[in-house]
């Protein structure tokens, strides 16, 4: 769905979706960085169950909601990819961490 | 982090950078918040990163955005206390509040309080919107800015603002592969802003830009429909398929990604929570906080600057930055009423001269009907709770007459985002099928958290 | 000027609930709703139906509420047949948790005397209570989905409790109504209510309405109201705020009087009790000690997201016991008023209407006369 434009002059950077390895740049979102590694399936609608993506790119629309790092909910066109970030969808099913 | 600042300033858009940067001239204790991981708003996101990390992108987005080079710069190198990746949750009557930071919530208390967080995209609620490859085009154009991103695949463009034009432009650059615009401007709002025209020309150099942008599509070969009506984004999973009717012909795109655009509103998400007075602004149809000449609102001590107190732009957003930075020193005691008028002759005059094309733009761009009121029933209105148009008319017919009545019975703005993204649709609908007025029908009111935070933060949250 | 047999005043769940049921009894009824986004406990509501713990020091209202808890199934289904609108009442039974040994006593004791007020001073004849403590571990082994926390030291369990959707309840109640053919008017304020010629006319601003029969169910607005038909109805607000969550998979079945996991999978944390007049605004300090509460009852809760939270006005009356009374130098002027407007739901739809339209009093009705506040 997306692609980067240029190559960033940053470090190549590893995140992890789904316990996957993604490669990702410095300088990036992890909701961009995940669909331009060819990632669709990010959220489901609570009701329909049908798929969503990132419609607003700035933080208004929710549709980026994934777990990142233990945490859940974080929106995640807001922030950087991180060396070893893990994410996951967000799940319906929730763990036993506080 | 002190415990309590003469001026709290939440968003380094351009509104709250130059507040910040003028308030710091003045020695009055500052601190600037923003859920951003860097600042710049929208209009100058990641400008930093950018134009370290993606140099020829940089180059691509123009001297609108490197503008904010200079702006972020300064805002830098005053050494002004700035928290990057704080969310506001939570407002206090004791002029006190809550973020979120790294997932610790912490509580700050202030003298005066400067909310300028902005506007977002009007939604733009055609059948199929939620679908993936349905996206803002303004919303496009932050992901360049912000990632260094763009759609892979074909694309087309539509609505109607300055925004849509300039994303089209950027993209053409980025040599995205775009079918078409479709502009759903009609030639008769050509002729109702032509009164407005002789006063645009003051600021003459916006109306040069817009023809320049126009020209840089025609030029890339990309046919413009104007005048479209009935858009429609269908497809299974995703997008595959953009629809719609041009001068009485069904037409049809088959593309990855649409970029959607009618304009923005205020994000009024905070000033609601403040309990502000709000305004229904009827030429663009959306509310805002009612503020006097320096940035004021109707509750003491907060003040509101850039778009996201009425919306005119980045450059009156600096200026406007400026003014209210200027009162809150004067209101602090820390320069003379004198001093502040003085100061502020400069930004009004900036703020004169750039005011001078909105009505003109204004009324060349007012909002579609069909995005006002979506003509289809099944049109998701409320992309949370998935509630439908016709489900909206339903309710209002049973006796829900205004908003706070239909969010009990539709659950419409109960979701994540709140209302962000519907609130102003579920307002025209509602007004419409009374036929009332939007500034009959009331608002969302506002409640908190205005950002998601866990049950488990929340109890460990500071007193 | 609008006319009909009954004039109903107030669309929360109570006045929809009445109108409700006198329409079924084939009365002509215009039922009135000043609307707005006036202070409206029925759509800030938690969603209980809820019958242990009611009743202390009035055992007849104990009794009210459980005839009302048994009601409900086919009260539920009723509605759904009339207008569609499933307002998903479940009756899993419901616990009131105790946290540490302390709670745990006082609960115990509260119980007791409960039982012991309903042999004593109850109309019928002395019957179990459902209503059982348990331990923790009996608890725990009934929650098998969620661990409960270190300092729940057990509950109060009656197998009578449940929850439905409020909002759901309120809709189908109006939706049932006005598919009875009968008039709703969303805004509109009463102003006077004057009793003349064995008839009441009512003025709202813009509109007049008269009826043989006017029933004051309109919440904290029915003090000023009832004195104009010679009825002293004392009635204070107290607010509740309410958290909730983000949905999730299914995990409590039960309800708990502060916790509920509802049908659509948030869940809903409450309530507070605060004495702070006309103010539905809500508070960091009370959100934060509703989320601990949540959080020490269910440790695994910390990780929701609170998405949206809330505060809500109840009507009390100053025993919290429901008002049902008829005006002695009006007659035909009736208020009907409770804090239980939900659990109620059935009874305000049944044995009220008949009051009401046919003078059947129940036994022990006069119990909940306003007259009993008189000094």
């Amino acid at each position: 769905m997306l692609k980067r434009l240029r190559n960033s002059k940053g470090k190549n950077i590893t995140i992890w979706f789904e316990e996957k390895p993604i490669s990702a740049q410095e300088g990036e979102s992890v909701a961009s960085a995940l669909l331009c590694a060819g990632v669709e399936d990010l959220r489901t609608a609570p009701l329909s169950g049908a798929s969503r993506a990132p419609y607003c790119w700035m933080g208004v629309c929710f549709e980026c909601l994934l777990e990142i790092d233990g945490q859940p909910n974080r929106q995640s066109c807001l922030i950087p990819v991180q060396e070893g970030m893990r994410i996951r969808r967000p799940a319906l099913n929730f763990g036993e961490s506080a | 982090m002190k415990e309590i600042y003469d001026l709290l300033i939440i968003g380094a858009g351009p509104a709250g950078l130059a507040a910040a940067i003028e308030a710091a001239k003045h020695k009055i204790s500052v601190l600037v918040l923003d859920e951003q991981s860097e600042a710049g708003g929208q209009i100058y996101r990641s400008i930093r990163t950018t134009q370290s990390l993606r140099p020829e992108t940089y180059a691509l987005l123009g001297p609108d955005y490197q503008h904010g080079e200079n702006l972020e710069k300064t805002f830098r190198e005053a050494g002004i206390e700035f928290l990057a990746g704080a969310s506001v949750w939570q407002v206090e009557q004791d002029r006190a509040l809550h973020f979120l930071r790294n997932g610790i919530s912490q509580k700050v208390c202030y003298r005066r309080l400067l909310v300028a967080t902005g506007a977002l995209e009007r939604p733009v609620p055609i059948p199929g919107w939620t679908l993936p490859g349905v996206m803002g085009a303004a919303a496009a154009d932050v992901l360049l800015k912000s990632s260094g991103a763009v759609p892979s695949g074909k694309v087309v463009l539509a609505g109607s603002g300055p925004l849509l034009w300039l994303a089209a432009s950027r993209l053409v650059s980025a040599e995205v592969e775009i079918l078409a615009v479709l502009e759903s401007t009609k030639y008769a709002y050509y002729l109702q802003a032509l009164p407005y025209l002789p006063q645009a020309l003051r600021a003459a150099e916006y109306l040069l830009k817009g023809l320049r942008l126009k020209r840089q599509i025609r030029r890339a070969g990309i046919p413009v429909f104007s005048g479209i009506r009935q858009l429609r984004a269908e497809g299974a999973q995703k997008l595959e398929a953009v629809h719609f009717d041009h001068r009485g012909q069904s037409k049809i795109f088959e593309v990855e990604t649409l970029l959607i655009h009618e304009g923005i509103v205020p994000n009024t998400q905070l000033t609601r929570l403040l309990g502000c007075e709000h305004r229904w602004y009827e030429r663009q149809r959306y509310w805002h906080p009612l503020l006097d000449e320096w940035g004021n609102s109707s509750v003491d001590g907060v003040a509101v600057a850039g778009d996201g107190g009425i919306v005119a732009g980045a450059l009156i957003a600096e200026a406007s930055g400026h003014l209210s930075a200027l009162e809150a020193a004067f209101q602090l005691g820390a320069i003379s009423k004198d001093h502040r008028d003085k100061a502020a002759k400069t930004y009004r005059k900036i703020i004169r001269h750039h005011q001078a094309v909105r009505p003109f733009l204004e009324q060349l761009f007012p909002p579609n009907p069909e995005i006002l009121v979506p003509p289809e029933e099944n049109t998701l209105v409320c992309r949370c709770e998935e509630v439908t148009a016709g489900q909206i008319i339903k309710a209002v017919e049973l006796g829900a007459h205004d908003l706070s009545q239909l969010k009990a019975f539709t659950r419409c703005g109960m979701g994540p985002c709140q209302g962000r993204m519907c609130t102003l649709t579920v307002a025209e609908i509602a007004a419409k099928t009374q036929g009332k007025s939007p500034k009959e029908v009331g608002s969302f009111r506002g409640r908190p958290p205005l950002k998601p935070i866990t049950l488990g933060q929340l109890a460990n949250s500071t007193e | 000027m609008k006319t009909s047999d009954i004039l109903v005043i107030g669309g929360g769940v109570i006045g929809t609930a009445v109108a409700y049921g006198l329409a079924e009894l084939g009365a002509q009824v215009n039922l009135l709703d000043q609307g707005g986004s006036t202070p409206n406990a029925s759509r800030g509501n938690f969603g209980l139906v809820w019958v242990q713990g009611k009743g202390l020091g009035m055992p007849r209202y104990a009794e009210w509420t459980e005839e009302a808890a048994n009601e409900w199934p086919e009260f539920s289904a009723d509605l759904l047949e009339k207008c569609g609108i499933d307002v998903d009442y479940q009756r899993p039974g419901g616990f009131e948790v105790c946290l540490g040994e302390e709670e745990f006593s006082l609960r115990e004791a509260e119980m007791k005397q409960l039982r012991q007020e309903s042999t004593n001073g109850g109309l019928t004849p002395a019957k179990k209570i459902a209503c059982e403590m348990l331990d923790r571990m009996s608890m725990q082994a009934l929650i098998p989905e969620l661990r409960l926390g270190d300092t729940v030291s057990g509950a109060s369990f009656s197998p009578l409790d449940g929850h439905l959707n409020p909002l759901l309840l309120l809709s189908s109640l109006l939706d049932s109504f006005k598919k009875s053919g009968n008039l709703h008017f969303p805004e509109q304020q009463v102003e006077t209510i004057i009793f003349r010629n064995n008839c009441f006319e009512v003025q709202t601003k813009s509109e007049r309405f008269s009826a043989k029969k006017v029933v004051l169910a309109c919440g904290l607005g029915i003090s000023k109201l009832a004195l104009q038909v010679g009825l002293e109805v004392p009635l204070r607000p107290q607010r509740g705020q309410i958290l909730v969550t983000e949905r999730t998979r299914p995990m409590l079945v039960q309800p708990f009087v502060t916790i509920r996991q509802t049908g659509e999978g948030s869940f809903m944390i409450g309530a507070s009790h605060e004495e702070v007049g006309l103010d539905s605004g809500t508070t960091t300090q009370e959100m934060r000690r509703l989320a601990q509460h949540a959080v020490n009852v269910f440790p695994q809760l910390s990780s929701l997201q609170l998405v949206r939270c809330w505060g809500a006005l109840r009507i009390l009356t100053p025993d919290t016991k429901p008002v049902y009374a008829e005006s002695a130098s009006c007659p035909g002027a009736f208020v009907v008023t409770s804090h239980s407007g939900i659990t109620l739901a059935p009874l305000h739809a049944g044995i009220i209407p008949r009051w009401i339209v046919e003078g059947k009093t129940p036994v022990g009705f006069e119990q909940f006369h306003s007259r009993r506040f008189d000094a």
